[in-house]
């Protein structure tokens, strides 16, 4: 963990509103997820119990407590994603990249990573491209229309290998 | 440059205006909102820029969404004299036919509509050319016709990312106007007189909020713009702060001058990363231009905005939620009293408004609170934009007037169902709206008619379904939705609605017993009388809407164990049908459990072992010769 | 204004009240019982456990059940505790408590009382639960160890139904105090401490653990010694030389006894001369 970087970060947000998440955020963006030295650091330097962070991290789904694989593949579940098949899109999902159902995170969100972490797969509530539904969301791209049949298609171009 | 007088205003807009209607120029603008990039604009655009690096008689920029999102990605061309051609669902193939056949540009194939001219309704009518005699006008169209752009008055032409063409279509003269000519009462006064009422989904009329507001003593005051659209099948707001973001800029200056607020908060999803670049950008060239900041157009009026960003919760969509979330805190609801108005952001008066309700403040300075009661009913006055989605042909933004009957947005708007069944219901307002049965259909659109069966308008999410659509899975859906969106503070939104899901759960896999519904009834009855926030009193109404209106569907899972849609999993099989298969082996090879069998080339040998089935669909969707059948007790799709 | 009563009426009788005071206060001065599983006089209305629901009924008023723990009275205020509506919802909410925490007595008592005999819901369990299966997520605690301690070693975790209470990253704590505050407030008896040897452990917040002070006469562990610091740095005007302060609260007892009794002594030599 970089202190100096999380110094600038928080200096950013002097006096924000929206200071807390912006500066969490912020720390998300570098290491794809909240280091627990990271929550501390900022913890001791505006004198917020950590109690308080943790509970931030853990009530907003955005943030992830564990390192996450290379890639992060979203599913939206947004109502005309649902009625336009997302559930069968994720099922099929977890089955091309092998990944268990059960798993869970200690704070119950649904973020699963395969074994080799070079994919983490969530769900999203909406993306806001329900014109396009079914939608996925691999990093920063988005895919509109998708179907069970081109998935492994989109999963190749970022280096997956059917086992 | 500082913008202080009218002069200084009609500058810019002239120079704004040969950006948007270039004299000699071609104008070309690719359709890039979130929806637009998801299907290749952006590819597009790319392609543009390549090859016009030595066009010096083309001008390339981006534009918003019209809201057509069906036909997307959307190219419109401006030719000098000819007027406007939108050609539909270009891809970066096309971009060589186009740029090269500027001179018979009409005569190509995917050209959708062309626009003649345009009412920005705060500027004077702008007329692009009336060259193009043979193409139909945009509002000709069956998707645009029944359609009213107040809201939606400058998506998908202007560029969004210049606020010199936001000037050009009369933006900011409503600020002019409100800080040069009116007093904060007068502003009050014809907000109320328009009969705005929410946009998020309440309905709460805007103009008696902003009183009770003003009326508030206290050194500092806050605004809020509420961009939060959580609803999922919801994004009209993502599309006003893509396409048009300073329409919310100017709105929340003039409401700060009515109120007296000096600082505007816009807490806005992450998940629209987009709509917070382009907002920036809009707040960077409103500073610019003196149009936030200290003594804004030289009134003496102070009042600048900043950007906070949520980190998904759905529930902080809830104002009080909202609150604690921008001050650094979990998103729980606060009880009230206090309410906002007295003691909200920092203990400090605050005043929320949806995105939407924004958009519409300057046309009322502009055009006067009499002239916005001419669109939409008497009790509901203006427009609303709809984000018509889920099983309709046209699925897209549909911006009518309030009054207009549900079946014009789903047959004339929508087209019908997109699968050639037919349209069952129309969910409205998300999580906490309720499923509305085709009798029903007649019914003109407003707050009171939609509460009335059980529903409610929301924030503008109406998503279509068909036979296909189960809804006892529906109502699940939604209940799973709220139960992992509901912040758990309090008992019945967060342990009854865990039952009532764990009960519909049960009903989908066949364990539904009798005794279920009166159950699901009740416990409807206490979340909502009984629960802190508007989550949890509104979480229970699509399971009551669907009790309401399609009761057989429950009845046929608990007793018969059917699920007539072919949905619900547990109650459903995969079949081969024989005579179909041609024994080409694909499903067999796609099946990620190896349940399919048979000999490659014989299609009578293909056989789904039921026990190995996980029925996730794969072979349904791969088979290219239907021969892959859902059955559940007797119904089947084949 | 302060002195300008309004009057309410509670099930049909007539209150005198301040304006803005809470309901359930009024009911409580009074002497008419209302259920609740969240407040507490001294911490801030938190409006989660809604079993303090009420029913308001004023003419020209539509109907409505709302919690009084956040309801403020105003003049003429028509308020009804016990409606057939607000029991009918009571007697709900409290099978929902059955279904996450059959075994408080708290529970069981305020189940029996409104005649509830068994809820219809399926029991969550949850295997090694550091709250015994216990907690209703009332906050209580949470909000004592914030708002009055201070202290803020627990937190809420995650949201909806998966909300938990505990320490952050579910390690031990170092900024409890072992004041014990949490426990004493929860109303289902769901915290656990116990105290070992010099440390007071808090089994419920992931062993967190916390010295104790000797006592100097008999040895004995008796209060947390950051509790005393905490004190003292709220009390800068406590004599820190005080020799009592290092006696547990017995031996505090006889020393102030015997030195009465000296003084007593002393008092009848006096007289006696």
């Amino acid at each position: 963990m970089n202190k100096e970087q999380i110094e600038d970060i928080i200096r950013k947000y002097d006096n924000h509103e929206g200071r807390i998440l912006g500066i969490l955020e912020d720390i998300q963006e570098i290491y794809k997820y909240l280091p627990k030295e990271s929550l501390e650091f900022v913890s001791e330097k505006l004198d917020i119990p950590l109690s308080k962070l943790y509970s931030i991290a853990t009530f907003y789904s955005f943030f992830n407590l564990k390192p996450v694989g290379e890639h992060i593949i979203t599913v939206c579940m947004g109502t005309a994603c649902h009625v336009r098949g997302a559930k069968d899109i994720l099922n099929n999902l977890m089955e091309l990249l092998k990944i268990d159902v059960n798993e869970t995170t200690e704070d119950g969100k649904f973020f699963l990573t395969t074994e080799d972490k070079h994919f983490s797969l969530n769900t999203a509530r909406c993306f806001g491209c329900c014109s396009m539904a079914p939608v996925i969301r691999v990093d920063d791209k988005i895919y509109g229309y998708v179907t069970i049949k081109e998935l492994p298609k989109i999963l190749k171009t970022y280096g997956w290998k059917s086992k | 440059m500082r913008i202080n007088t009218l002069e200084d205003l009609k500058y810019i807009r002239e120079t704004g205006l040969k950006k948007l209607k270039p004299k000699q120029k071609v104008r070309i603008s690719v359709g890039m909102a979130t929806c637009g990039i998801s299907v290749g604009g952006d590819a597009v655009f790319e392609e543009l820029k390549e090859k016009l690096k030595n066009r010096e008689d083309i001008i390339l920029t981006k534009t918003g969404c019209i809201g057509f999102c069906h036909v997307e990605p959307l190219v419109n061309v401006y030719i000098p004299g000819k007027g406007i051609l939108i050609y539909h669902h270009v891809q970066p193939k096309d971009v060589e036919k186009i740029i090269n056949n500027l001179d018979k540009a009409e005569q190509l194939d995917n050209v959708v509509c062309q626009i003649d001219k345009w009412d920005h309704i705060t500027s004077d009518e702008i007329i692009y050319g009336e060259g193009f005699t043979n193409i139909p006008c945009w509002n000709e169209l069956k998707f645009f016709k029944p359609q009213r752009k107040l809201v939606m008055r400058n998506s998908g032409i202007i560029n969004p990312e210049d606020i010199d063409e936001y000037i050009a279509v009369g933006g900011y003269s409503a600020l002019f106007k409100a800080l040069k000519e009116m007093t904060p009462d007068e502003i009050i006064y014809e907000v109320k007189g328009s009969g705005l009422r929410g946009r998020g989904g309440a309905g709460f009329p805007t103009g008696i909020k902003w009183e009770l507001a003003k009326k508030e003593k206290s050194d500092i005051k806050y605004l809020i713009c509420n961009a939060d659209e959580g609803d999922p099948g919801a994004y009209m707001n993502r599309n006003e702060m893509e396409s048009d973001p300073h329409s919310v800029i100017e709105g929340m200056i003039i409401g700060g001058y009515a109120i007296g607020a000096q600082k505007g908060i816009i807490y806005i999803r992450a998940e629209y990363p987009l709509a917070l670049y382009r907002l920036q950008k809009a707040i960077d060239g409103a500073r610019h231009y003196g149009l936030l900041g200290k003594n804004i157009l030289g009134s003496g009026f102070d009042f600048d905005i900043t950007i906070s960003k949520g980190a998904g919760a759905f529930v902080c969509g809830e104002e009080t939620a909202l609150i604690a979330s921008i001050e650094g805190d979990i998103g729980r609801p606060r009880p009230r009293p206090p309410f906002p108005a007295q003691k909200g952001l920092w203990g400090k008066p605050t005043n929320i408004n949806n995105v939407e309700t924004w958009t519409n403040i300057p046309l009322i300075v502009k055009k006067g609170g009499d002239w916005f009661r001419g669109f939409g009913n008497e009790k509901s006055p203006g427009t609303k934009v709809f984000s018509l989605v889920g099983k309709v042909e046209n699925v897209g933004l549909a911006e009518v007037e309030l009054g207009t009957p549900i079946k014009t947005v789903v047959y004339n708007i929508g087209g019908g169902a997109s699968s050639g069944k037919k349209v069952k219901a129309v969910q409205t307002g998300g999580p906490s709206g309720g499923c509305i049965p085709t009798k029903f259909f007649d019914l003109p659109i407003d707050y009171e008619n939609l509460a009335s069966v059980g529903s409610i308008m929301g924030s503008g999410g109406m998503v279509a379904m068909d036979e296909n659509t189960c809804m006892v899975d529906t109502a699940k859906f939604f209940l799973d939705f709220t139960v992992d969106e509901s912040c758990g503070k309090c008992v019945p939104c967060r342990e009854g609605l865990k039952h009532m899901l764990f009960i519909l759960e049960n009903i989908t896999k066949g364990n539904g017993k009798e005794e279920d519904i009166g159950t699901l009834e009740e416990l409807s009855e206490t979340v909502k009388t009984t629960s802190l926030c508007g989550l949890g009193q509104t979480a229970p109404n699509p399971v009551i809407t669907t009790l309401k209106y399609f009761k057989d569907e429950y009845i046929e899972h608990i007793n018969n164990k059917r699920c007539p849609a072919l949905v619900c999993t547990a109650l459903i099989e995969f079949e081969i049908d024989q005579k179909k298969c041609t024994g080409c082996s694909v499903c067999a090879k796609r099946c990620p459990t190896k349940a399919i069998e048979g000999i490659l080339g014989k299609g009578e040998t293909f056989k789904i072992d039921q026990n190995k089935c996980i029925k996730c669909g794969t072979c349904l969707e791969v088979c290219k010769f239907d021969a892959v059948i859902k059955t559940s007790k007797g119904v089947s799709n084949g | 204004m302060d002195n300008e009563y309004i009057h309410v009426f509670i099930n049909g009788q007539k209150f005198k009240a301040k304006e803005g005071e809470l309901v359930i206060d009024i009911a409580r001065r009074n002497g008419i019982f209302i259920p609740t599983l969240c407040y507490e006089e001294s911490l801030k209305p938190y409006g989660a456990c809604r079993m303090c629901i009420v029913e308001i009924k004023n003419k020209g008023v539509k109907k409505k059940i709302t919690t009084s723990c956040t309801l403020q009275a105003f003049d003429g205020l028509y308020v009804k505790t016990d409606s057939n509506e607000v029991l009918k919802h009571r007697r709900i909410l409290l099978e929902l408590y059955l279904a996450q925490a059959p075994n408080p007595e708290k529970i069981k008592e305020l189940a029996q009382r409104y005649g509830v005999k068994k809820t219809r819901f399926k029991e969550k369990y949850k295997e090694k639960d550091p709250l015994n299966n216990s907690c209703i997520l009332c906050g209580l605690c949470v909000r004592v160890c914030n708002e009055i301690m201070g202290a803020g070693v627990i937190g809420f975790i995650g949201r909806g139904e998966k909300t938990r209470i505990n320490t952050p990253f579910f390690e031990k704590s170092d900024l409890c105090l072992g004041c014990k505050a949490c426990a004493e407030v929860c109303p289902t008896g769901a915290i656990k401490f116990i105290d070992e040897g010099n440390f007071r452990i808090a089994n419920s917040w992931s062993n967190t653990s916390v010295e104790l002070k000797k006592c100097k006469m008999c040895g004995k562990y008796f209060a947390p010694s950051k509790l005393d610091e905490k004190i003292d740095s709220i009390y800068y005007y406590r004599d820190k030389n005080n020799e009592l302060r290092d006696l547990c609260p017995d031996c505090r007892r006889k020393v102030i006894t015997k030195r009465i009794n000296l003084i007593t002594e002393n008092e009848v030599e006096k007289y006696a001369k």
